[in-house]
């Protein structure tokens, strides 16, 4: 999965940007959009208490946020990769 | 536009679910005000922290995928 510009632009004929680009690009945005969505999720309700004693995020909170975050990017990276095997190996999910 | 309205209303739902569970009386009480309040700075700083983090792992995933 590329997240912005992991390769070069192509252009059409008149120096404007293809139009499968452009849908790519759209689509990859909001790929990267949902995947922040996800993570501000799932490690707030995994790090933060839900006491609300404070407004501040505390040194703990602070770390095992830094923590998460670090780990949802290698789990991403991990589930990509085997998903890659299978769909070769299998010769595609269901059409996918 | 959309998207703020959907972090808006999530982050309301959120906040009345965990701090309002005390139906006596109408109004908001002072510890319901204190718990929504924490709630949503809380979440926002939180937001905020992992949208930097985000970028710096989004940074070192892309620099990592240059390098193959």
């Amino acid at each position: 999965m590329s997240f912005f510009g992991a390769g070069t632009q192509q252009r059409g004929p008149a120096g404007a940007p293809d139009q499968a680009r452009l849908g790519e690009a759209a689509m990859e945005l909001e790929a990267v959009s949902d995947l922040f969505n996800r993570i501000v999720s799932s490690c707030h309700a995994k790090c933060i208490s839900t006491r609300y004693a404070e407004p501040e995020i505390n040194k703990g909170e602070g770390v095992c946020i830094d923590r998460c975050v670090a780990k949802y990017f290698s789990a991403n990276e991990k589930v990509q990769e085997r998903l890659q095997n299978a769909q070769k190996q299998g010769g595609g999910v269901g059409g996918l | 536009m959309k998207d703020f309205m959907a972090l808006y209303q999530n982050l309301v739902e959120r906040c009345f679910n965990n701090c309002c569970n005390d139906f006596t009386s109408k109004a908001l009480s002072t510890k319901e005000e204190f718990c929504i309040n924490s709630c949503s700075d809380k979440f926002l700083k939180h937001s905020e922290r992992v949208g930097l983090r985000f970028a710096e792992q989004n940074a070192e995933m892309m620099a990592r995928g240059a390098q193959r």
